[in-house]
């Protein structure tokens, strides 16, 4: 039976009840989960802390703008075949000549054509079953690339090129294949249709919070709750570039190092701020919003629930 | 069963098919569907596709299995106090309650009703996960949670095992199901069946006197909170006229102006320089097509009342498109119509003569925003005249319009307009149709 259960994090990585839900839909189904959301939400986190917490084989592909099937599933390299064949007729004519020593292919035979097939992600993670495929940011993709994978994707095989060999898995087998996507481009209908779909919210307040714990365990309440408060109050500025939750764990690293009262004392002055804003204009936005509205204003202020 | 479910969720604009019919059945198979609330999880799996669809989800879902109405503009809360699933369920739990107890106020119950409708077997998991750990740290728990329990805004509430379809045989559930689906259509009925009336309730209360599970508030509102207070999930109304509340669903719309080329030409020089490297074995190698930029020109009509309210709403929509998907928009304005010239400031100080405007390369994706509704006499011959060079000139131009559009037939000069330029309402939904139109005729060259 494959790995089936309700998954649901582990000790650095929060998922909340929708996700973890759509992620055990999308694995009981033996469809992908296509994940979308803000940048720096944890899309492609969930995959690897699944893999890992399951101890489960892990197969990437990164997308990129020159993604194709080829790379994603397998090709076949006909430079070394063209190379072993030629080998052949050598070793054929040193025969002829009364020698012994052969050129060696490797192994490889050229009548075997699957010993030429370098296989990509895709195949691999079909092969292993309870595996996990991640394909991220799909919407780097050319167009096309989608749309290839629609027939592997309902009827669960690969067809190796040139030797014509079948991968095939079983709906039990299947591996959990998640995908993600920043939205850049919107993915064809008929794609959307073979996945399960989840938009991931932007964390609540609270949610947050235990992320936040989850990765810094031993971070004083008081330096969390104040930089949350900071943190979610950008949020609100109606920024260009609305800080993530990747960008506040890297803030929050970097206060890590000094003391409390220290770590306190600089988030008031918005030290290390570069963490948080990206643009210029974003910068001058939050310096004189939050500092004109009085810095310690916000400090002072509960969690908003 | 749900045989009009497909039906009745395409007329919120959804995707529904049989396909998603299917996915549903083989989720009852698999054991996903144990409460209400999964079912509302499993159906968004399959039916969402886009953030923008959620809203019109949320719609269907309540309109489909709760029967629960909404008016144009109405918010959640509201149409859920006006319905009969609501109403008998508030009767029923109401009278569940302690004759001591005080009265929950209204948003209260709706919170609880919207809580009990979203109960997923996940929050329960958790909840009775949670209890496990309560009990064994504190074993007089149990009856300091009895008390909380009848305190309508107690941390604690009660849920119960009736809310739980893994007992029941799948068929029987499936049958169950279907005589519901069926009664939707007769008022009588209501589909308050979904609301205990003895039986097997999805949220029924008897679990709870025959010593349910009682637990702390670990589900306490929080899928009513997110329903209430996230656009996402209220629905927004995509043939509204822009306003800040759906202009992110407009600046989704946007996005597919972004040119997709994903066609490849024969690299000649690539070729020639793998074959050398490969020893003479020459494979045609592929390049990408250099994809366009994305350029946008937008032309605003800031002169009169009529355009004040939607001013604001435009350049904010596309200075935000301009921030994360553009690489080139120019903003010029203009007054009624055009004459001479167009503007290059707001505030129409700073002219450029429309012969240099007309040289802007022809690929520009032109928005032009305005009522079109002007005295006669201003859209003379040489206006008209200007516009059409406009049109000749930028294939890809389109018209937006924030009047409604049962009005444009009225006024004859928009209707002239009309004639020059593909006219689509200022709304999330006239954008996107604007912009499929330009993407098509782009392709066309």
């Amino acid at each position: 039976m494959a790995k089936k259960d309700l998954w649901d994090g582990n000790d650095i990585y929060v998922c909340d009840g929708d996700l973890a839900q759509a992620f055990h839909m999308a694995r009981v189904l033996g469809m992908p989960l296509l994940i979308e959301g803000e940048p720096g939400t944890g899309k492609t986190e969930l995959p690897l802390q699944y893999s890992k917490s399951h101890g489960l084989d892990l197969h990437v592909y990164p997308v990129g703008s020159k993604a194709n099937v080829e790379q994603f599933v397998a090709k076949f390299d006909h430079v070394k075949y063209l190379r072993d064949s030629q080998i052949e007729v050598l070793n054929m004519q040193r025969e002829e000549k009364g020698m012994d020593s052969k050129l060696s292919t490797g192994g490889r035979s050229t009548e075997q054509l699957d010993d030429y097939i370098l296989m990509g992600p895709a195949a691999k993670a079909f092969m292993s079953p309870h595996s996990v495929l991640l394909i991220d940011e799909i919407d780097k993709a050319p167009r096309e690339f989608p749309n290839d994978l629609l027939y592997a994707l309902s009827h669960r095989k690969f067809v190796m090129p040139e030797s014509g060999r079948v991968i095939e898995v079983s709906e039990e087998d299947m591996p959990a294949i998640v995908i993600t996507s920043n939205r850049e481009q919107e993915l064809p209908t008929a794609f959307k249709g073979r996945c399960i779909y989840h938009y991931i919210a932007f964390p609540e307040p609270d949610t947050m919070k235990s992320i936040v714990i989850r990765h810094y365990p031993k971070a004083d309440d008081e330096v969390v709750n104040t930089a949350l408060n900071i943190f979610y109050h950008m949020r609100n500025l109606g920024l260009e570039r609305a800080p993530s939750t990747r960008e506040l764990l890297h803030w929050l690293k970097y206060l890590q190092q000094f003391a409390k009262e220290e770590t306190l004392e600089k988030m008031k002055n918005l030290d290390g701020i570069g963490a948080l804003i990206k643009t210029q204009s974003d910068l001058e936005k939050v310096q004189s919003k939050l500092f004109s509205s009085g810095s310690s204003d916000y400090m002072k202020r509960s969690l908003p629930n | 069963m749900f045989q009009s479910l497909p039906q009745a969720f395409r007329t919120h604009k959804l995707q529904a098919d049989v396909r998603s019919l299917l996915l549903l059945q083989k989720s009852f198979e698999n054991g996903l569907v144990k409460t209400f609330g999964d079912l509302f999880v499993v159906l968004k799996g399959i039916i969402v596709k886009k953030p923008q669809d959620i809203g019109p989800f949320s719609k269907a879902y309540y309109e489909y299995f709760l029967n629960i109405q909404f008016k144009p503009g109405e918010t959640l809360g509201s149409a859920i106090t006006r319905s009969v699933a609501f109403q008998e369920w508030k009767e029923n739990y109401l009278e569940s309650l302690d004759d001591e107890a005080e009265t929950p106020d209204l948003q209260s119950l709706i919170d609880r009703f919207l809580d009990q409708v979203h109960l997923t077997s996940y929050d329960i998991k958790k909840i009775i996960d949670g209890k496990q750990i309560l009990e064994q740290d504190n074993p007089d728990l149990e009856d300091q949670i009895d008390q909380d329990a009848n305190a309508s805004q107690g941390p604690n509430r009660p849920l119960d095992r009736a809310s739980d379809f893994s007992d029941i045989d799948i068929n029987e559930l499936l049958d169950r199901m279907r005589r519901v689906a069926d009664q939707q259509k007769d008022q009588h009925f209501g589909g308050s069946h979904w609301i205990g009336q003895g039986g097997i309730s999805p949220y029924g209360f008897g679990g709870a006197a025959k010593g349910g599970i009682r637990v702390g508030g670990a589900g306490g509102g929080k899928m009513a909170r997110k329903v209430i207070g996230d656009a996402r999930y209220f629905p927004v109304d995509k043939d509204e006229q822009i306003n800040d509340n759906n202009i992110d669903a407009s600046l989704a719309s946007l996005k597919g102006v972004i040119s997709e080329s994903a066609e490849e030409e024969l690299d000649v020089q690539g070729t020639i320089d793998m074959g050398l490297k490969r020893g003479g074995l020459f494979v045609p190698e592929l390049k990408d097509k250099i994809s366009r930029e994305m350029k946008v020109i937008l032309l605003i009509d800031n002169g009169g009342y009529s355009m004040n309210p939607y001013i604001h709403t435009v350049t904010q929509l596309f200075k935000k498109m301009k921030t994360r998907f553009a690489h080139d928009l120019k903003t010029f304005y203009f007054h009624n119509t055009i004459y001479e010239y167009v503007f290059t400031d707001a505030r129409r100080s700073e002219r450029m003569n429309i012969d240099r405007f007309l040289k802007h390369s022809p690929d520009y994706n032109v928005f032009i925003i305005g009522d079109a509704a002007m005295a006669p006499y201003e859209l003379g011959r040489s206006s008209i005249q200007h516009w059409l060079d406009i049109a000749n000139k930028f294939k890809k131009a389109a018209w937006l319009n924030p009047d409604r559009q049962e009005w444009w037939e009225h006024t004859f000069t928009t209707k002239v307009i009309q004639e020059i330029f593909e006219m689509y309402p200022l709304t999330p939904n006239g954008i996107e149709k604007a912009v499929l139109e330009m993407n098509r005729k782009g392709r066309m060259g």
